[in-house]
């Protein structure tokens, strides 16, 4: 007797509570995205693809000291130096495997010439694995820049050494 | 080796407390070296081991008791008693003080630096400095003009690049130059804030030994261009290898990537027994022809009139077959084999064995560019040139003698042990030569004798140390058997006077250690026998060796290694009865020298010939002669590194692996044994010598050893034997022989190494080529105004043999109607000049118009 009681009770009070949760809802905004439609901002820190920086003057930022392949704790970089033909040193080569690289921006804290850093763009799907070595190139387009606290001290050493930081 | 410590009076002992420890030292010694011997490490810029302090850097303060301010250690006296901190609070301080001050000026450019990462500047900022300036201002730059670039790289040298910048004036690289190797074209120049470290004006720094500037460096102001802008040098490992270019066996480091299988560059790795720490630039540059484009990749073989590449099995099976084919139908007579002396042991006596044991034949031979080699195993300068020498003996030797020879050429590690045993002693260095000589700016005394007259100076030195001192045992004797037998003739013809003789003979008699070294005027020389001979007589006579070392010294890395081996036709009775003992056999034939070989292979009665790295159709005397022997072979197989002349005639060709490839030992002229480690893994399908022999043995079904561990265990066994010769028990007879001289070939040619090129391999190596590309006529300045030709000017050299054209380096050393040619360029070939008939090789030059 007391069970079918119980039972009644469900069915015609709790039930319905439940339902109208439900209802409550279909009317409110949903939380997911419409995603690859919609995509949600970053957070500001968020560390996605790799950007290569250039000077105003459109020359590379990287003059490829290998520190960011240093500190790289995935062994994701791999870069091969040479010399311009006014004896300056730049990039032949300089590569990021991002199937190997974990996102974790240590080789934006090491760079001394604020050439590398971490954009907000996430989307690495392909077919093939080769397509997941960067070159250069890939790395070197425009870029909304970010602004990075680390490089304080570099600025103020580049403005005494007399290297003007944008104009060189 | 322990004499120095021995002979030696007894050094008054300081003791001195140093961090709470008690360090007891030989008075003289700094504090920092004190410091050192005791394990405390105290930092320094400027100082080094094997230069004179100069204090300039003032990095190496310690704090000492009783003094009110911080010492230089470096350049402190340590007495007795002294109570030295090192690491206080205050000497802390000290350090941080002049890091800041070296700092204000010093770029913050390591990313862009190649130094960056073994700095010594970086490490001790990490380690003491601020990690902020309180210099804000603009710091010196040293800008190039006319050059666009931001970086203010200067080239001073065919391979070194300076940055003035980065310079902390610490002043090494000229202090080495000027003390270590006396060479003045690097300096100091302006004061005080505008100084900098330059090149000397219209000068280029491109010294035998400029690499080392570059190593001693303690910041990045100096770097060679084979390392620059190439690899980090914390993505390299480092492998100890062996110098094998140079017959000393300089200690070096390579350092490698593993996964690119490459090496990037040498460092020495110093070994005070022989190199000091300091290497010559071929020893540095050398390492480059292994990856020169050039390289032989696959074996090549003869097919019609052209060389195919083709696989490794055909290759060695088709030698066999060859070989045995020429063993079956005219006999293992009929079969001679050549190897270099720059091989390692391994390959040395698996070619030994191989052609002793698997072919059965005695003609073999590791000496290829001797001009005519000794009819007898026991000659005299067999004697001579297997006499024991220990380099670092001569820091300690209070007359040294150098007779005919430039060492800077022949013995550059030699060269350098006596600049120090003058920097830091009080020896006599005479430098006796029939031409003047470069290396002679560390001698006392120069002497120059008549061309050709080599013996008769000797005859004449014996005769005056009879005159100095009559009782000398066997006068009389000696007198009987040379000639000129008065000192006043022999001086007359020598051109040396009297009483320098006499001067000479006096020292060579009080000398309480004396280390006499003989070279290659007197190794390549036709009549070396009897100049041997005459070093025998004054040997006996004033005793030398009795009282240090004499010897003439070997060539290449492996000479000794070879001769103790026993790869001559004749080798010393017990290395022989050794050998027999371990092959049960040894072949009956007397067997052919490599002189002898070519006039056989001459009348075409030797038919077939082995070749392991050596090109003797370029190397040998008189090249046209040498080509047209070659040509009458039958069958000719040639291991090496790149396409030479010699393989060119060659039925087949096998790449052969530099010892920079595999695990080898050396033998120096020492007879130390040392080890160069494998670097690299063999590029292309190139193989060592011993595994080529060892796979043509197999494939004649003759396996040469069961395991390399009993191949090492036969060349324990024959190592061990002694194959020192002993002096001969009487006088020998030393008659001068004729000098043949044409009028119409007035000047004498000298055919040495240029100190940028040994061998004929290293033209391979493009950093030695930037300081040697071919070969020059150096002439003296007395000549050069008589053709009126300057420096670049082209000149045609004729001999009675052969004719070429080069063009003149005025020389600032040679005098007189002399001219040196290099050789063993592959263009401008020095041996076609050459005969191996003449003494001295006379020829005559004129000036090319236009």
């Amino acid at each position: 007797m007391k069970e079918i009681l119980k039972a009644l009770i469900n069915v015609f009070l709790k039930m319905p509570q439940g339902f109208v949760v439900t209802l409550k809802h279909v009317f409110k905004k949903p939380v997911t995205l419409d995603y690859p439609r919609e995509k949600k901002p970053m957070a500001p820190r968020y560390r996605g693809r790799h950007y290569l920086e250039r000077y105003e003057d459109g020359t590379e930022r990287c003059v490829c000291c290998g520190l960011c392949a240093a500190a790289c704790p995935a062994d994701a970089i791999y870069m091969e130096p040479e010399e311009t033909p006014n004896g300056e040193r730049k990039a032949k080569v300089y590569e990021i495997n991002l199937l190997r690289c974990i996102f974790c921006g240590f080789c934006e804290e090491a760079c001394p010439e604020e050439a590398i850093f971490l954009g907000q763009e996430y989307e690495f799907s392909d077919f093939n694995r080769d397509s997941f070595i960067w070159r250069k190139e890939d790395m070197l387009v425009p870029h909304p820049r970010k602004d990075n606290p680390f490089k304080r001290i570099i600025r103020r050493v580049r403005r005494v050494y007399g290297v003007p930081d944008a104009a060189r | 080796m322990s004499t120095s410590t021995t002979t030696q009076p007894a050094v008054k002992m300081v003791t001195l407390t140093i961090n709470d420890q008690s360090v007891t030292v030989p008075k003289g010694t700094t504090v920092l070296q004190a410091a050192l011997g005791a394990g405390i490490h105290i930092p320094t810029f400027c100082w080094h081991p094997k230069l004179k302090s100069v204090g300039a850097c003032r990095i190496c303060y310690v704090e000492i008791e009783k003094m009110p301010k911080l010492q230089v250690s470096c350049a402190t006296e340590a007495t007795d008693g002294m109570v030295v901190k090192t690491e206080s609070d205050i000497v802390k301080r000290g350090r941080k003080a002049v890091l800041e001050f070296i700092l204000a000026n010093h770029p913050l450019d390591c990313p862009t630096c190649d130094k960056g990462g073994e700095c010594d500047l970086q490490n001790l900022t990490f380690a003491h400095g601020l990690d902020d300036s309180r210099f804000d201002f603009l710091k010196r730059r040293h800008i190039v003009p006319g050059v666009p670039s931001t970086f203010d790289d200067l080239r001073i040298g065919p391979e070194i690049m300076l940055n003035r910048n980065r310079c902390i004036l610490c002043y090494k690289c000229v202090r080495s130059n000027k003390e270590a190797f006396g060479e003045y074209d690097i300096g100091a120049f302006e004061r005080g804030n505008a100084m900098e470290i330059n090149a000397a004006p219209g000068e280029q720094v491109a010294n035998p030994f400029s690499g080392n500037l570059v190593e001693i460096c303690p910041v990045g102001a100096l770097t060679n261009s084979d390392w620059r802008y190439k690899i980090r040098v914390w993505l390299t490992q480092t492998t100890p290898s062996i110098d094998i270019f140079n017959s000393s066996g300089s200690n070096i480091l390579f350092y490698k990537e593993d996964h690119k299988n490459r090496i990037f560059r040498t460092i020495s790795r110093r070994n005070d027994e022989i190199d000091d720490g300091w290497i010559t630039d071929v020893a540095r540059y050398g390492y480059q022809l292994v990856h020169s484009p050039d390289r032989l990749q696959k074996p090549l073989m003869k097919k019609g009139s052209k060389q195919v590449p083709v696989e490794w099995e055909e290759a060695v099976a088709f030698v066999a077959r060859r070989l045995a084919e020429i063993d079956d139908t005219k006999g293992c007579v009929c079969i001679g084999g050549l190897a270099s002396p720059t091989l390692d042991l391994d390959s040395l006596h698996s070619f030994s064995k191989f052609m002793r044991k698997v072919i059965g034949t005695n003609n073999l031979d590791f000496r290829i560019d001797y001009r005519s080699l000794p009819e007898k195993p026991d000659s005299a300068f067999s004697t001579l040139s297997s006499q024991p020498f220990t380099i670092a003996e001569i820091d300690t030797s209070d007359v040294i003698f150098v007779f005919g020879s430039d060492l800077v050429k022949e013995h550059p590690n030699e060269y350098l042990r006596i600049r120090k045993a003058r920097n830091f002693g009080r020896p006599l260095v005479y430098s006796v030569n029939s031409f003047n000589v470069k290396s002679a700016d560390v001698a006392d005394r120069e002497f120059i004798y008549a061309p050709g007259t080599e013996e008769v100076f000797i005859n004449g030195l014996c005769l005056a140390a009879i005159e100095e001192n009559p009782g000398l045992s066997g006068a009389d004797g000696l007198k009987r058997k040379i000639s000129p037998a008065d000192l006043n003739s022999a001086a007359k013809t020598c051109g040396v006077s009297a009483e320098d003789l006499k001067a000479l003979a006096r020292t060579l008699i009080n000398g309480k250690k004396i280390s006499f070294i003989v070279g290659d005027q007197v190794s390549l020389s036709r009549d070396r026998e009897v100049i041997a001979a005459a070093l025998c007589n004054l040997n006996r006579l004033v005793g030398i060796t009795s009282r240090g070392q004499m010897a003439a010294l070997a060539r290449y890395a492996d000479s000794i290694g070879a001769e103790k081996l026993g790869l001559i036709p004749n080798p010393h009775p017990d290395v022989k009865r050794a050998l027999t003992d371990l092959w049960g056999g040894f072949p009956e034939m007397a067997g052919y020298h490599t002189e002898g070989m070519f006039s056989q292979m001459l009348k075409g009665e030797l038919d077939a010939m082995v070749i392991l790295g050596a090109n003797p159709v370029a190397m040998y005397p008189d090249h046209e002669a040498v080509a047209e022997t070659f040509e009458k072979l039958d069958f000719l197989v040639v291991a090496d590194l790149f396409e030479t002349e010699t393989t060119a005639m060659a039925d087949v060709v096998l790449p052969l692996a530099s010892w920079t490839e595999f695990a080898g030992r050396y033998v120096n002229l020492e007879g130390r044994i040392q080890k160069a480690e494998r670097a690299i893994k063999p590029l292309y399908e190139s193989k060592p010598a011993y595994a080529i022999l060892a796979d043509i043995a197999a494939a004649a079904r003759k396996p040469l050893f069961s395991s390399a561990r009993e191949r090492e265990e036969e060349i324990e066994k024959v190592l061990a034997c002694t194959t020192v010769r002993p002096w001969p028990g009487d006088y020998l007879d030393v008659r001068p022989p004729a000098i043949d001289k044409d009028p119409a070939y007035p000047i004498m040619l000298i055919i040495g190494d240029d100190p940028h090129h040994r061998c004929y391999v290293t033209e391979k190596a493009a950093s030695l080529v930037k300081f040697c590309s071919d070969a020059y006529i150096e002439l003296s300045p007395e000549l050069a105004e008589k053709f009126k030709v300057e420096d670049g000017d082209a000149v045609r050299v004729e001999s009675k043999y052969g004719k070429l054209m080069a063009p003149v380096k005025v020389s600032r050393v040679l005098e007189g109607d002399v001219v040196f040619l290099p050789r063993n360029f592959s263009v401008t070939r020095a041996n076609s000049l050459v005969s191996r008939k003449a003494r001295i090789d006379w020829v005559r030059i004129n000036k090319v118009s236009g």
